[in-house]
């Protein structure tokens, strides 16, 4: 039986979740968890805002209802403080989001200098190939037959977005995170997967017919597993 | 100005050589009551063809697998609803809106270029079939998203007719609106009563004005990319060619400068629809004229400045500049959303339709302005970008915020246009459901999103986990139709055998309800002075109290 202090913290939780659409998943990598955490301030920061709003909008109807059709309430027009206030207000709010969303951004958008693992993304109608240059490697699959990219844990791991037909977005969900693959226009993000495990990709950036087929999956094992991987792929010269 | 309209006035008098009847007067009126109702049925119409395409959507992904449409029909149903819904629905609804209200609202006998006026609704007709003629060709209609995104809309991976007339259409709707703004600066400028002072006018009206600024400066623009697409579709052009030379993010940049104040184009008049509801149901004045005004042009001003947060994820924009501006926009709409709940405060609230649809919008458009500010985080955004999250957010915006206050509106307006009351206890069946419908369709997308669902997709697998969730969204929509089926009836009945509304049902402040309902072709046989923001308020006090009528 859970005690009532945890279903008191279990309810907030889930209030904060309401007023702000949703919870975001538990990310896998580093960057994604400082997404998380930065995701959690904005959610009670919203569920504060949310209940303030609501109340005094609730709080009208219910105790400024119409007694009588002859009556006829204060004709106030204005208030020029307390319209300051709630011009003040806001503005901070905003400024103090902005500040750790800058910092949030720094993190998560930081790039190594010398990534032990460089993966360029190739998006194409409709798959993916990736391409390990520095080892030799390059896995690739169509909507029929999703490639699997295996990637060390705990080690950094640079993608490079590319295309050479249309607008495409590599998207792993539980990573948090997302880059289109432009043509013309070079796109790369930084992780460092912290959890081994199976995780889906798909296409976000909407290409075509077999749009919500471009799948792919990332296998995150430790190094030993993954230099194995890579001695596989070399010796059967690849998947695909 | 004065005279102008004195003038004005006077050609307006002369008969017409033949008295025109039925149809033909309809086809052929210059009278910006007329054109205005036709432009609200025509919106209507569009927004019920759009309406069609979601069910069909939300039917398709109630559950996994593809049951109803092919993935062809699929990308081709969401294109046109998002086409028909912004560009056909949602602003030639408020423009219609604005050409019936205007000069009702300024106390003049009609706009400035009653002909113009009657050219910018067939335009726009002309455009909304162009569009959609699209479905008759044999590739199909557009199938890119109403984003449009090069290289996907060019010919190479966009081939046939459908896409071309996607962007003739817009095009011609485009000028259409642009016209149009043209047409409202120019009434609103020169054309109001005496007494009728800029900080006299209805909120609604000012918001038109901002609306109106925003569509010269950005309406242009997308028509621009759009021919710049059509070069490179039929003439050989590259502007987003990169292999060319050309630049592929190019697009985004114009599609967005123009599409981010689109976003507010399909906003303002409706924030002024509710501000000029909430008071006349509170019995009070508008709590700070000015502050709204002000927060108003701040929206207009700002809106310029945000529109790569659209294009966090493609590396290719300043994100902290963008994410700063997205920020700040939040401001402005808070200082609104402050004074219409000071509107209210210390009011007498009566909950009559317009009311409660007004109060719909505030706690939906709530939702949406809030899950706006994660949006424009960018971290956040590159989670949630291109997924349900986003849809989820925009619907809550545009059909909580926008959709409702339609509504509300057309609640609040119908008896002038008519004679005729609607039904409440039809309204409130109808606010009920979509209230329900509302939330069951949009608030799950929001963790579906979350959960890694991206956008413009006709299926997803058994193992993602997304078929409960999806059964429940599309299990709303079933209800927004019922509830938007429930509007539909108590119109037509109510048209025919609806309570007689008077010249003032609800106990209004302006201009409009000064006279008959529906007003004569002239609009008004007297006008009250001119001396508040409510003229009509204050000759009923003048007059001996108020008298709420309905």
């Amino acid at each position: 039986m859970p005690s009532a202090a945890t279903l008191r913290s279990l309810g907030i939780a889930v209030f904060v979740c309401l007023a702000s659409g949703g919870c975001a998943p538990q990310a896998v990598t580093e960057q994604g968890r400082r997404i998380n955490s930065l995701y959690d301030i904005f959610s009670v920061t919203a569920a504060g805002i949310f209940v303030i709003v609501v109340g005094l909008i609730t709080w009208s109807l219910l105790r400024y209802r119409s007694k009588s059709e002859e009556e006829i309430p204060a004709q106030t027009r204005d208030n020029v403080p307390l319209e300051l206030l709630w011009f003040a207000i806001p503005q901070i709010i905003v400024v103090a989001l902005f500040a750790i969303t800058v910092s949030a951004q720094e993190d998560v958008g930081a790039q190594s200098s010398a990534p032990n693992v460089e993966v360029r993304v190739e998006g194409f109608q409709w798959g993916w190939r990736f391409t390990l240059e520095s080892e030799s490697v390059t896995v690739s699959g169509t909507s029929d037959a999703p490639p699997k990219l295996v990637l060390p844990v705990g080690r950094t791991i640079a993608f490079s977005m590319t295309s050479n037909d249309v607008n495409h977005s590599f998207y792993v969900p539980k990573f948090l995170m997302k880059r289109d693959a432009i043509p013309g226009e070079p796109n790369r993000f930084d992780v460092t997967i912290e959890e081994p495990g199976t995780y889906p990709g798909v296409c976000a950036e909407f290409c075509g017919l077999l749009h919500e087929a471009m799948n792919f999956n990332i296998q995150a094992v430790q190094p030993a597993a993954y230099e194995a991987w890579l001695n596989e792929q070399r010796a059967g010269n690849g998947n695909g | 100005m004065n005279k102008g309209r004195e003038m004005a006035t006077v050609e307006r008098a002369r008969p017409a050589a033949v008295p025109r009847t039925g149809i033909v007067a309809w086809l052929t009126t210059t009278d910006h009551k007329k054109i205005g109702i036709l432009y609200l049925y025509s919106s209507v119409a569009f927004f019920l063809l759009g309406g069609v395409m979601a069910l069909l959507m939300r039917a398709e992904l109630a559950r996994v697998g593809l049951q109803l449409v092919d993935r062809s029909l699929y990308n081709q149903l969401f294109t046109m609803h998002g086409t028909a819904m912004m560009f056909l629905f949602i602003v030639p609804f408020a423009v219609g809106l604005a050409n019936y209200l205007l000069p009702l609202h300024i106390g003049a006998p009609d706009v400035a270029f009653p002909r113009l006026n009657a050219f910018t609704y067939w335009l726009y007709i002309l455009g909304g079939l162009t569009v959609m003629s699209g479905f008759l060709t044999v590739g199909g209609a557009a199938a890119f998203g109403w984003t449009g995104y090069a290289p996907l809309s060019t010919a190479t991976y966009s081939p046939g007719a459908g896409p071309d007339l996607w962007i003739v259409g817009l095009l011609l709707t485009g000028v259409s609106t642009t016209l149009g703004a043209i047409n409202f600066l120019a009434t609103i400028f020169g054309m109001r009563a005496p007494g009728m002072t800029m900080f006299r006018l209805p909120i609604f009206l000012w918001n038109i004005i901002v609306t109106s600024a925003l569509i010269m400066f950005t309406f242009p623009v997308l028509t621009a990319a759009l021919a710049a697409l059509f070069i490179d579709r039929n003439l050989g052009g590259t502007f987003f060619e990169p292999a060319a030379g050309g630049d592929a993010v190019l697009w985004q940049h114009l599609f967005w400068f123009f599409g981010h104040p689109e976003v507010y184009i399909a906003i303002l008049p409706f924030f002024g629809i509710v501000t000029e509801i909430i008071p006349v149901f509170s019995r009070k004045p508008v709590f700070g004229y000015k502050g709204f005004v002000l927060a108003t042009l701040l929206i207009g001003a700002y809106s310029f400045s945000v529109w790569a947060h659209h294009m966090f994820t493609s590396g290719a924009v300043s994100n902290p500049f963008f994410s700063a501006t997205s920020m700040l926009i939040a401001v402005p709409t808070g200082i609104k959303f402050f004074n219409w709940i000071a509107t209210m405060w210390r009011g007498s609230i009566t909950l009559r339709s317009p009311m409660l649809f007004c109060m719909g919008f505030l706690f939906m458009f709530l939702m949406g302005g809030i899950t706006g500010v994660f949006l424009a985080s960018p971290p956040i955004n590159y989670a949630v970008h291109d997924t349900y999250y986003v849809v989820a957010h925009m619907h809550y915006v545009l059909f909580g915020g926008s959709v409702f206050a339609v509504f509300a509106g057309l609640y609040f307006w119908i008896p002038k246009m008519s004679g005729r009351m609607l039904s409440e206890g039809l309204a409130k069946i109808h606010f009920v459901l979509m209230l329900i419908g509302m939330n069951l369709t949009f608030f799950p997308q929001h963790q579906l999103g979350l959960n890694g669902m991206q956008r413009r997709i006709p299926d997803y697998s058994e193992a993602s986990g997304y078929e409960g969730l999806n059964l429940l969204s599309s299990i709303g929509a079933g209800f927004i139709a019922l509830s938007i089926l429930v509007f539909l009836v108590n119109f037509f009945v109510s048209m025919r055998t609806g309570k007689v509304a008077g010249d003032d049902p609800w106990g209004g402040h302006t201009l409009e309800w000064a006279t008959s309902s529906p007003p004569p072709e002239h609009n008004f046989h007297r006008l009250p002075p001119v001396r508040s923001e409510r003229p009509v308020y204050d000759e009923r006090v003048k007059l001996g109290g108020r008298r709420d009528r309905g």
